[in-house]
């Protein structure tokens, strides 16, 4: 697991995720990477079902409120639930909450 | 400048399992044949083409053109999802207008089945193949799960309080000889439904289906008909908020005001709305951003459509009837407002409707669509 990166707008210091190549507040394409170290649980759903696959075993993702206030979707663990606040990570580019912190 | 008419409908079947001979080119060849001869036209009349589809890759609007036997004037292929059907009415509508063209045909299909969809929905842009399917999002049922569950929260709605929409649709689709799903839902039924992506139950994702839909747009009426359609008003948005909202409003409501002041019209006025269904909850927000819900009382609303007093997907939407891609299901929900302003709806037939609407809706970019649209058509 990696650190999660996302934008920060070098102009007017608006924050993005995913990548874009214009702010859309100022129009700069400058951007800072910043990491995202933590957020807060606001939605959960349990994906049960998987068009075209069989075996699948039901996964949770949520809606997850970052400390930089942008909303990210992220793939969560069973025990997680709505309210807490979770580590965030990235696992090649796709977001990751997890209840402690990886070592 | 000419004042456009749709005067012509046609649809394949639609099907879950469709047979060997039920390509995507078998099943456009079927809607193409319907409108041309709803339209009263012979093929070379066609002199502008617009197409949707998901499935003819690795071909373009042209090769459709050519192997149509074709030779155009005016040619568009539109990538909208959702959002195609309206994309390419308004597109055509201004040729038309212009003089650029005279009869232009107005196609959309798919047969991808669901493996193809499923491939599809897992690599339907850059954000949703890079961030979304590696969590096993589950392809739109897990981005709309998400998006219900805030609308829940925001409207105080329960999971329950969305049965009636389903099975209102339902009661229509069981008088649409072309719906996949005609047998009547009861609450019971939707309550106790296996979910799919939570709170999303089986009925609240829109089923995949193999089919075709095509309308034809001209300067001339069809002459054959009591009550010709025009386009009385029509506005678009794409990517009004950036993702930056919660999805629980789309961009009608930036255009909600631009759209009746066009029209002259109050909603009240509206017979008949074909509302985009992909799902439930991006019914109830376009209905909510169109003023057609009142106050934002979401729960009475659906209270009323107990007794199918709205008229809302009469031809029971995707959601009953079937979605061929999206392109097609929207254009479906085009034809539908035709055909009900033409009193040629048979035993789904409205009484007394002069003016319908209807939306387009789609292109999933992160947290939910980022293209929408909407028309208002009228009987003349």
């Amino acid at each position: 697991m990696e650190k999660l990166f996302i934008q920060k707008c070098s102009n007017c210091n608006k924050f993005t995720f995913p990548r874009k190549y214009f702010c859309s507040a100022c129009g700069s394409a400058e951007f800072d990477p910043v990491s995202v170290n933590e957020g807060k649980v606001r939605e959960i759903s349990v994906i049960r079902h998987m068009l075209g696959q069989k075996d699948w075993k039901p996964r949770k993702i949520a809606n997850i409120e970052t400390a930089l206030g942008i909303y990210i979707t992220a793939g969560i663990e069973d025990a997680v639930e709505v309210g807490d606040t979770l580590k965030i990570y990235s696992d090649n580019g796709a977001p990751i909450g997890k209840l402690t912190e990886e070592k | 400048m000419f004042d456009p008419r749709i005067i012509g409908v046609g649809q394949s079947v639609y099907t879950r399992h469709p047979s060997d001979d039920q390509t995507i080119q078998n099943l456009m060849k079927d809607a193409v044949l319907g409108a041309l001869e709803d339209a009263n036209l012979k093929h070379k009349e066609i002199d502008g083409f617009a197409i949707a589809s998901f499935s003819i890759t690795p071909d373009s609007a042209i090769d459709l053109a050519w192997r149509f036997g074709l030779s155009l004037n005016w040619l568009l292929q539109d990538t909208n999802g959702g959002s195609s059907a309206m994309n390419m009415l308004g597109h055509a509508s201004r040729a038309i207008k212009t003089g650029e063209a005279n009869n232009i045909l107005i196609l959309a299909g798919d047969a991808t089945g669901l493996s193809g969809y499923a491939k599809i929905a897992n690599s339907y842009n850059s954000a949703t193949r890079d961030h979304l399917a590696p969590l096993g999002h589950g392809g739109p049922n897990g981005v709309y799960s998400l998006v219900t569950s805030r609308q829940m929260k925001k409207y105080n709605l329960r999971k329950s309080d969305y049965a009636n929409l389903l099975i209102s649709q339902r009661n229509w689709a069981s008088k649409n000889p072309y719906a996949v799903y005609k047998k009547k839902l009861t609450k019971e039924e939707y309550n106790t439904a296996p979910l799919v992506a939570d709170p999303l139950c089986r009925y609240d994702c829109v089923p995949v289906v193999a089919g075709a839909y095509a309308i034809i747009i001209s300067r001339n009426q069809n002459e054959s008909l009591e009550r010709q359609v025009r386009i009385r008003a029509f506005e678009q948005s794409f990517n009004y908020e950036n993702q930056e909202g919660d999805g629980t409003a789309t961009g009608i409501s930036i255009f909600r005001d631009k759209l009746f002041e066009t029209a002259k019209l109050m909603p009240e006025d509206i017979g008949v709305l074909s509302i985009y269904d992909d799902y439930p909850a991006i019914v109830l927000a376009q209905l909510n951003d169109l003023g057609i819900i009142k106050d934002e009382k979401f729960r009475d609303y659906l209270e009323s459509m107990e007794e199918q007093s709205q008229s809302v997907n009469t031809w029971g939407g995707m959601l009953s009837a079937g979605q061929p891609g999206g392109m097609a299901g929207g254009l479906n929900g085009i034809g539908e407002v035709v055909l009900q302003l033409q009193n040629r709806a048979g035993e789904r037939q409205l009484n007394n409707v002069n003016f319908g609407i209807a939306t387009g809706y789609g292109m999933t970019l992160y947290r939910h669509g980022g293209t929408v649209a909407a028309t208002i058509l009228e009987a003349i």
